[in-house]
């Protein structure tokens, strides 16, 4: 396994040409016509009188789903937490509407002719909100705490395989010591990176939590394991202070930094979240005037269709399913995958079933999170792999027949392993009528696990077929083409391909580094591979119904990193 | 008394300790680990487990979470809210879960022996039938769907309560959750009141109060349900552990920061060491409440009842009554 | 009638031998007593149980409905798990009360923009389909998983509570009879079975084992027996000190004898109206373990995972959620009001207050 994540981590860090870091990213649709629609409000909603608002008229109610799982950035690895981190601090750079990385504490970088040595020049106005100054001590602080063994981050990662940071991977393996990390305070507003080889996209991981720094004498001064509990024990750099939280709060809230280098751009006086978790009771408080976004479940969309205030997001990961031709041995053959991808309808299900928003996927990496070197989204083509991967019966039924004539079987049973969610129930429901009636003779068993039980048994390989997601990591086609190479953690299947490993190493480290355009094809081609062997069977791509107060605009939505920033959010 | 009281207590040591050994191992049992995340490589799982000291054997993990619970310490939480010490969260949240559970209970309590009594003074009249309907009623329905309409009626529709949990307005934001989680118990203790009630009311000692010209209230409170209590208040002990500690149902509808939902989520996300932590408080109130109530026993009956009922637990009834010397003296029940 | 001679109690703390004692009447020609009549008491029950209207009502409901649950499922062309996604979150329609304008397939949707009437079988113009409850999310005809979920609710409840009551019964049949170090040890047991939170073993189970019928039945099992088990210990700490069963021991009874003959036919009056409460709380629980999403798997249906299903649509298609939740409500009340009229029927004293 070690050997895989080495290999992996080869791959992944060559010289790519194209910046990754101008890809992906919806902003939101509100921020244009704000003043437009704030006129024409006239939904029932709207003119609810709020029964109470707690917390002022400028701050903006947010519902998320669940609670906060840490606040400390090299801990944290969900949504919500890394949204309110970066609510309240500043790391190098920060996302802007496009997802692009802009200057943020650092105000200026110099790169290396090599491309291996990043200068940050950070800014002399940055400050905690203690009124310490922002300093390359800060930084390196918390770089060194994300790759200490003792701290365990889980997207340590990013720092070595993903970022290549000289001595990362090293020091997480704990054969080298943390302060030979390639990071140096060169003097208090000078930072010196230093990588084992050049990664385009880096600039881009800057605006990730895990990268942000900590105050050493402030968190040292803490008691022990109290980082990140209170109000009182995180420092604040960004756009907004943290006012009231304690762990797993189900209320918490953010107010302006008065301080804050950029405080003129910030127009709103504060935020203040609300954990609900049913999303009915998140609609009628709604629509009551409490909340001023919340994220709707597939069934009350139909309640708001036609609804002006009715936003939908990409939420960037995709569903679906693994087929394990490893253990399994007619899962090895593709005819027979080939004829379980053509026998999905796709359609039915983004628009029966999920009904969010979300988008029917016929290709290996899903569409709107990657933009190619001519702009253009990298799957925004649909109908690429037409030929293998449609909804299409009978197309199935002749994959079908060659299948089963080359395995001398007609009758298969496979258990399809699913996790306990309302939604991927009622997908997996439909995906076994649909697969049993197209194919006669296929059997699907829906096996229901718990999340962590499910993602081990597949990481174990232990599933015939699983209906499994994976988000992307960065704005970059390759985190998802990574997976299906020989020995990835994340190859399920077990899948081994030499020409498609080829081809993967010559997009990261090899013949294509320095040519935008034939990485580009040549990871197309990758891609066809896949889908030429239905490695993976696509189904569909997340999206967020959201729905958004009339009045409320400027919301930056992300696909990756960060899913919502509120920095520039307006509330009419 | 003293006496017996020490001896409850060692004897409760020894449960506690069993239940969390009980509970060590259906948790190592339990499929899927903390760290089992598809973007955890197997190297960073083995870090993490290392970490939190999973790697180790089950013995030594017991030994030393016996070895810091003596501490005081309940050890961190994997997931819900990572490294955040579980003292901390339950010092947050189980104020919350006690004081929802006590409205609760009190309501569910009074309603409960209201209904009982009118019902059981008016047996088998429509007005009977009407008691028990209302009460079992309550029950009829899942509390998920009564608290979601109880939140568009009274929260959206009427605006007359907030419809989340709110916690500058703790005592209206606790209305409609504790009603809702007060049905069961308004039920059982209806019940449990119309039955024990029917029963005393037909014992010879009524009879006897009656023929000696006490009626009407006195008779009622002070001879009838004094009597009665004892059972009512065996059934209320276990119901009151069950709603202090919180339910996940009312406490995901309502946004309620506390223990019951907690607890669901981390048994799903096999934060291991939260369930234990919450299992263990609940058996110690659990312990505790029980040996409350054999202690109300002596104060409300001083005959304590040797005979047990459907619901007595005369084991401890025959050792109690051993200590505090009293012998029976009177037959409740009489059986053909 | 009871024997009214005095009895001394000294006799009881001596010590008696196997030969101490031999049968003097063992004439063959001897005359039974058998002027009484046997069933008697069990006649008894049966009037004033069907003197009870609130149970006999019961009753009727409790079978209308296992008749129902046994071929609903089988009365229209639609089978539990099949689904027709076209045919989506139907109105309820059935034919002739569809002419007077109810049940017709019409639904009052209320969104932001106002309220509209969708007709799902006008607008895809299905002049022959009826569902008589409904579609759900899915397009599965709610009339059949109504009574498909009715089916295996009760017989998940039924089922967990007969082997409730065989464990409960024996268990404190025997902890009550032994008393002593047995009845300490094994209520040592009650006591750390009931001191775990009943969810977190219940969930527990859930993940450990594949879910499914037999597994929620285990699951059921494991937390219910015990107030069983309390019922017949105090019953046996009671009985065993009466005449009938000293009778028995002195004529040479074995425990076995003593506890299944003598007392257990004594308290099963007890034991019925108690098993009759079990199954409204099984089902119960039931639902919850649909709730927190450990019911059982899909795409087969309980009453529970009906409701928890249709209660994420609950604001949107409100007519999905009341045929599971009229039938399991029909079912806790039947059940509950049954017990009762059978706790009164088999306890004379409760019917004379």
């Amino acid at each position: 396994m070690k050997l895989a994540k080495r290999l992996m981590a080869v791959l992944l860090s060559g010289v790519m040409t194209v910046s990754l870091a101008a890809c992906g990213g919806n902003s939101a649709p509100t921020s244009s016509d704000a003043s437009a629609s704030k006129s024409d409000s006239s939904t029932a909603a709207s003119e609810a009188t709020p029964t109470e608002t707690t917390s002022g008229d400028n701050v903006l109610n947010v519902m998320v789903e669940i609670e906060v799982a840490s606040l400390d950035p090299q801990i944290a690895t969900d949504g919500t937490s890394f949204e309110v981190i970066a609510g309240y601090t500043d790391g190098l750079m920060q996302m802007d509407e496009h997802g692009k990385a802009v200057a943020a504490i650092a105000e200026s970088y110099d790169l290396s002719e090599d491309g291996l040595t990043y200068t940050f020049h950070l800014r002399d106005d940055a400050k905690w909100s203690n009124g310490e100054p922002v300093t390359a001590a800060d930084f390196v602080y918390g770089w060194h705490r994300a790759v200490n063994p003792e701290t365990a981050s889980e997207y340590n990662y990013l720092y070595s395989e993903i970022g290549q940071i000289k001595n990362a991977a090293e020091i997480i393996a704990g054969e080298k010591e943390v302060s030979e990390l390639g990071i140096t305070a060169v003097d208090e507003k000078t930072l010196k990176v230093e990588l084992n080889v050049p990664v385009s996209y880096f600039l881009s991981l800057m605006y990730f939590p895990t990268f942000y720094p900590i105050n050493q004498a402030f968190f040292e001064g803490l008691e022990s394991g109290t980082f990140g509990t209170s109000p009182s024990t995180v420092l604040s750099n960004g756009a907004f202070i943290l006012d009231t939280y304690e762990p797993a709060a189900l209320s918490f809230s953010l107010v302006k930094n008065p301080d804050y280098y950029d405080a003129e751009d910030v127009k709103l006086d504060g935020l203040s979240y609300q954990v609900v978790k049913d999303s009915q009771q998140a609609f009628m408080n709604y629509q009551n005037g409490m909340l001023d976004i919340v994220k709707l479940s597939g069934d009350q969309v139909d309640q708001v269709s036609g609804d002006p205030e009715l936003n939908v997001v990409g939420a960037g990961y995709m569903w679906y399913l693994t087929m394990n031709g490893n253990d399994v041995p007619a899962l090895a053959n593709a005819n027979l995958r080939l004829a379980i991808t053509n026998a999905i309808n796709r359609e039915s299900i983004v628009n029966d079933v999920v009904k969010d928003g979300s988008v029917a996927t016929y290709t290996a990496v899903p569409p709107q999170f990657a933009t190619g070197p001519d702009g253009s989204d990298f799957s925004a083509d649909q109908k690429m792999f037409a030929d293998v991967c449609a909804d299409d019966v009978a197309k199935a039924a002749e994959y079908f027949e060659k299948a089963k004539a080359e395995l001398g079987q007609d009758t298969f049973t496979f258990e399809l392993l699913l996790e306990d969610q309302t939604e991927t129930q009622n997908v997996a429901a439909v995906l076994k009528d649909q697969i049993e009636t197209a194919l006669p003779g296929v059997t699907l068993n829906l096996k229901v696990e718990p999340k962590k039980q499910r993602v081990e048994d597949i990481q174990n390989g232990n599933y015939e077929v699983c209906l499994t997601r994976w988000g992307p990591d960065y704005a970059d086609p390759m985190t998802y083409l990574g997976m299906w190479t020989t020995g990835n953690n994340n190859n399920y299947g077990l899948w081994s391909s030499a020409e498609y490993d080829a081809i993967i190493a010559d997009c990261t480290t090899g013949a294509y580094i320095t040519d935008a355009e034939a990485r580009w094809n040549a990871m197309y081609e990758a891609e066809k591979i896949v889908m030429n062997e239905a490695v993976i069977a696509p189904i569909y791509t997340k999206a967020d119904a959201n729905m958004i107060k009339t009045g409320v605009s400027g919301i930056e939505f992300h696909p990756v990193a960060l899913n919502r920033v509120y920095k520039h959010a307006v509330k009419g | 008394m003293k006496r017996y009281v020490l001896k409850r207590l060692a004897i409760s040591v020894f449960t506690l300790l069993v239940i969390t050994l009980i509970l060590f191992l259906l948790l190592q049992m339990m499929p899927g680990s903390p760290f089992n995340d598809e973007k955890l490589s197997a190297d960073q799982r083995v870090a993490l487990n290392a970490k939190y000291g999973l790697d180790q054997p089950i013995y030594v993990q017991y030994g030393r979470y016996v070895m810091n619970l003596v501490r005081g310490d309940l050890g961190v939480s994997y997931n819900i809210s990572k490294n955040t010490p579980i003292s901390q969260l339950v010092e947050m949240r189980l104020p919350i879960s006690l004081q929802i559970g006590g409205i609760a209970v009190a309501f569910g309590a009074i309603i409960g022996l209201i209904l009982g009594i009118v019902a059981s003074l008016n047996r088998n009249t429509i007005l009977d039938t009407i008691c028990t309907f209302i009460s079992v009623l309550g029950v009829s329905v899942p509390s998920y769907v009564f608290a979601l309409g109880l939140s568009y009626s009274l929260g959206f529709k009427l605006s007359w309560l907030p419809m989340l949990y709110n916690t500058k307005l703790p005592f209206e934001s606790s209305v409609m959750p504790s009603i809702a989680l007060s049905m069961f118990t308004m039920a059982s203790i209806a019940r449990f009141t119309r039955n024990e009630m029917a029963e005393v009311m037909g014992s010879d000692y009524m009879l006897l109060a009656e023929s000696k010209g006490i009626s009407g209230a006195p008779l009622i409170m002070r001879h009838a349900l004094r009597n009665a209590l004892i059972p009512i208040i065996t059934v209320l002990a276990p119901l009151v552990v069950d709603l202090m500690t919180g339910s996940l149902v009312i406490e995901k509808i309502f946004s309620i920061p506390g223990v019951g939902s907690l607890l669901v989520t981390a048994i799903q996300s096999n934060d291991y060491n939260v369930v234990i932590a919450l299992s263990f408080i609940y058996s110690a109130m659990y312990i505790v409440i029980m040996l409350v109530v054999d202690i109300l026993y002596g104060v409300i009956d001083p005959r304590i009842r040797l005979s047990g009922d459907d619901s007595g637990r005369p084991g401890f009834f025959e050792r109690w009554s051993r200590v505090l010397g009293i012998k029976k003296r009177k037959e409740v029940k009489t059986h053909a | 009638m009871p024997n009214e001679v005095a009895f001394d109690a000294s006799v009881l703390e001596r010590e008696f031998l196997a030969d101490d004692f031999e049968l003097i009447n063992s004439d063959p020609n001897a005359k039974t007593d058998s002027g009484f009549s046997s069933d008697s008491y069990w006649k008894d029950v049966r009037r004033r149980f069907f003197a009870n209207k609130g149970a006999v009502v019961s009753l009727v409901f409790i079978t209308v409905i296992v008749f129902l649950a046994l071929i609903g499922p089988h009365m229209n062309e639609y089978t539990y798990s099949s689904q027709s996604l076209t045919e989506k979150n139907f109105g309820p329609r059935i034919p002739v009360l569809e002419n007077l304008g109810i049940f017709n397939g019409d639904e009052v949707l209320k969104t932001t923009t106002g309220e509209k009437i969708v007709n799902g079988y006008k607008d895809k113009n299905l002049t022959d389909v009826y569902y008589w409850f409904g579609s759900d999310t899915l397009g599965r005809d709610i009339w059949t998983r109504v009574w498909e979920g009715t089916r295996i609710s009760l017989g998940i409840a039924v089922v967990s509570a007969i082997i409730n009551m065989t464990i409960g019964m024996s268990f404190g049949l025997i902890s009550g009879y032994f008393g002593g170090l047995t009845d300490s040890i094994m209520q040592r047991f009650t006591e750390i079975n009931n001191g775990i939170p009943r969810l977190v073993i219940v969930t527990l189970l859930m993940l450990i084992l594949k879910p499914g019928f037999a597994t929620i039945v285990l699951a059921l099992v494991i937390t219910e027996w015990i107030s069983m088990s309390r019922i017949s210990r105090a019953e046996m700490l009671k009985l065993k000190e009466q005449e009938f069963v000293l009778a028995s021991r002195t004529l040479g009874a074995g425990h076995a004898t003593l506890i299944f003959r003598e007392v257990l036919p004594n308290i099963i009056g007890q034991i019925i109206t108690q098993l009759m409460f079990s199954i409204p709380t099984a089902i119960f629980t039931e639902a919850f373990l649909s709730f927190v999403g450990m019911g059982i798997p899909v795409p087969q249906c309980s009453l529970g995972s009906l409701i928890s299903d249709a209660f994420n649509s609950f604001t949107t298609h409100p007519y999905q959620i009341v045929p599971p939740i009229i039938v399991l409500a029909l079912l806790m009340l039947s059940f509950n009001m049954l017990a009762d009229g059978l706790r009164e029927a088999f306890d004379p004293k409760l019917k004379e207050a």
